[in-house]
């Protein structure tokens, strides 16, 4: 018998390695801390003046602070994420929940702590998108409803910032550093918490170009420019842009010294992206448009790649055994 | 002195396969397979506090291997296209006999032994048109084949004995694939089904899921009482969060097992696993891809989240659940969370397999 081959490994107490410390004081905790901050600037003016016009760059800023952590799906974000930036928006539910809120006037949408309760669909930054800059939600008046729905929405994700920034900070910031440690049942070695961030970063960047990009870009036949992420405030491009820009730091963080592979390529990425001509990426059906387009789904592509070679191969990180194959 | 008796006795005893129970290769409760370091892959045994009872090299990486009720050996078939499954000895890893279906079949997924170790029954589907048959081997006649009844439903994946010995429940996951590539043909139509037949073949009731038709059944688990667990895995448009568990007691309608949409959007479509946890009060399924756990109540009210990349081997625990995953893990699951119990420097493939039935 090979029980030699297979011999389980005591749990030994062993200090977390120095890229997951980097990745939360230097990427992870200031980004939750940016994005709580950004969000009760957005809240706070709500309250003063609920209509679009007051609250499209306010709602911008806290969606430019968002991207920074926006893509992490651990510890508290595994699931808390969704609820503040909840797409795709496969079955249409921002906008059908959004609609029974304010045409039954339900009174969650008036008091942000029942709110927490609501549908996830009707939370966060696209819930507000919709009412910010959809012409169907748009048009509400200073004392209306729909007003006040605004503010609740802008309140209930002031008061989300706050938990996720407090839950890393306060609590999984210590899970990631504890890896290894008796009882840390989230990550058995400090090279579990190491591969747990990296995968994070790659992950991004494939929902980049398989979602925010490919989403859109659809078939050749059958181009889908309503599905771009956040194509209402014409934010498409942006968000891929400022995505990209976090997995870069994010890498950098957690390799703790010069990238110049990524470096390269994020330069080349955001070259291609200046070529892009509508930021909501709603002129995909020109052909010309769609190639450009391509080619930034592409550059998001070696970017990804450049981060294998540059941080995950020197750390011999590989992707999950199961997670990667169906059965 | 040598009576007749005696000497028939003894000869018969000399010529039978030497009966070497599960207690000659460490008492283990559980089977799982893994890769090691060097790639290759093992058949393990795993008690009930994660130490490893024993190890034995695979020639290849399998598909989920089912013990024999009795005798030290388990049945790993080979992953697609099965086009056969070993019986090793788990002393030394020895190929004891190699099964292979009928030239249209391929095995597609799973098998398991009758309760008392006789019979092997194995999913098969045609190699045509997908179409799904259970085939029968004689267990204690070197592995004979002996039989095959149609599965009622394409793509089985799945089936077990049900506690009465007396109907075998079958997951029929709906996939027609390609012939040569495997590619999925047929997602749009595909009609998925939990199929209960009697030992002869003869179909006793079937249950689908309309709205969820394109949730292939893949995986079950089973109480003793004849609750029936099923998980699913999405075929349709990603991003749709459908729910991926549901219960079925015969004769009566199936439970959908759901979880908030955060949640189920969580798990990314599959479900890898299904148990009962240790009590049977309650049941859960793993997400390898969204490196989840949940839990359900055994009336379908969902208790909660565990989070652990790459989980997806999941089998009842006196304390819970174990759980192993793809970084080596071996965890038990309890309703206050998770604990780690061992790691090893392997990666555990898709399923942890109780020995006992």
């Amino acid at each position: 018998m090979r029980y030699s081959l297979l011999c389980c490994a005591l749990l030994s107490a062993t200090p977390a390695v120095a890229g997951v410390e980097e990745a939360l004081s230097d990427h992870i905790l200031p980004g939750y801390a940016g994005f709580a901050e950004a969000a009760e600037v957005l809240a706070v003016t709500a309250e003063a003046d609920c209509t679009p016009a007051a609250l499209r760059d306010p709602w911008n800023a806290a969606f430019d602070a968002w991207t920074e952590i926006g893509d992490i799906r651990m510890g508290p974000s595994e699931t808390g994420a969704l609820s503040v930036a909840f797409w795709p928006d496969t079955r249409g539910f921002t906008p059908k929940t959004l609609s029974r809120l304010i045409s039954s006037q339900e009174e969650a949408g008036t008091d942000p702590v029942t709110f927490a309760e609501v549908s996830i669909a009707a939370r966060g930054l696209f819930a507000l998108e919709q009412m910010l800059y959809d012409e169907d939600f748009a048009g509400y008046e200073a004392d209306s409803y729909a007003c006040t729905l605004v503010q609740t929405i802008s309140a209930d994700l002031a008061n989300q910032a706050q938990a996720l920034e407090a839950g890393w900070r306060e609590g999984y910031a210590e899970v990631l550093r504890s890896a290894g440690q008796e009882g840390n049942a989230a990550y058995l070695s400090r090279d579990e918490a190491l591969t747990a961030l990296y995968t994070q970063v790659l992950s991004s960047l494939e929902f980049t170009a398989d979602s925010r990009l490919g989403r859109p870009l659809g078939t050749f036949e059958r181009p889908r420019p309503t599905r771009a992420e956040a194509w209402r405030s014409e934010r498409a491009l942006r968000n891929v842009r400022l995505y990209a820009d976090a997995a870069s730091g994010f890498a950098r963080a957690l390799a703790d010294r010069e990238l110049p592979l990524t470096e390269d390529a994020l330069a080349r990425l955001h070259d291609v992206a200046d070529r892009v001509e509508d930021p909501a990426l709603q002129d995909i059906e020109d052909p010309s448009a769609r190639l450009r387009l391509e080619i930034v789904q592409q550059q998001v592509r070696a970017l990804h790649d450049a981060i294998e070679q540059e941080v995950g191969v020197p750390l011999g990180l590989t992707p999950g055994f199961n997670s990667q194959d169906g059965d | 002195m040598t009576t007749r008796r005696t000497f028939l006795a003894s000869l018969l005893a000399a010529s039978a396969t030497p009966a070497v129970g599960w207690a000659a290769v460490g008492d283990p409760t559980y089977l799982a397979a893994a890769r090691l370091a060097d790639d290759s892959y093992v058949l393990a045994g795993l008690r009930e506090d994660g130490s490893t009872a024993f190890s034995v090299p695979l020639p290849a990486r399998g598909h989920a291997a089912c013990g024999h009720p009795k005798r030290a050996e388990a049945v790993g078939f080979a992953r697609r296209p099965g086009t056969y499954a070993l019986v090793i000895d788990c002393r030394d890893g020895a190929v004891l006999h190699r099964l292979t279906p009928p030239a249209d079949r391929q095995f597609n997924g799973h098998g398991t032994f009758s309760p008392d170790g006789s019979l092997l029954y194995t999913v098969e589907q045609a190699v045509e048109d997908s179409a799904g048959h259970i085939g029968i081997w004689d267990a204690a006649a070197g592995y004979a084949r002996i039989g095959a009844f149609p599965s009622h439903g394409v793509g089985p994946h799945d089936l077990r004995v049900m506690p009465d010995h007396q109907t075998l429940v079958i997951a029929n996951g709906g996939i027609q694939t390609d012939r040569w590539d495997r590619a999925k043909l047929n997602t749009d139509t595909m009609r998925p089904s939990l199929v209960y037949t009697a030992l002869d073949g003869k179909l006793l009731e079937a249950q689908e899921l309309p709205e969820f038709h394109q949730n292939s059944i893949r995986h079950l688990a089973l109480r003793g009482d004849g609750l029936v667990g099923f998980a699913m895995q999405w075929e349709g448009e990603p991003g749709m969060a459908p729910p991926l568990l549901a219960l079925h007691r015969r004769g009566e309608e199936p439970v959908i097992c759901e979880a908030p949409l955060g949640d189920e959007l969580a798990m990314d479509g599959y479900a890898g696993s299904v148990a009962f946890s240790g009590d049977g009060s309650e049941i859960a399924i793993t997400s390898p891809r969204g490196g989840r756990i949940h839990r359900f109540s055994d009336a379908g009210r969902f208790l909660g989240a565990v989070s652990r990349a790459d989980v997806c081997g999941l089998a009842p625990h006196a304390g819970g659940y174990m759980a192993s995953d793809g970084l080596g893990g071996v965890l038990l699951v309890g309703p206050e969370g998770a604990r780690p119990l061992a790691r090893a420097e392997a990666a555990w493939d898709n399923h942890l397999v109780p020995i006992a039935l």
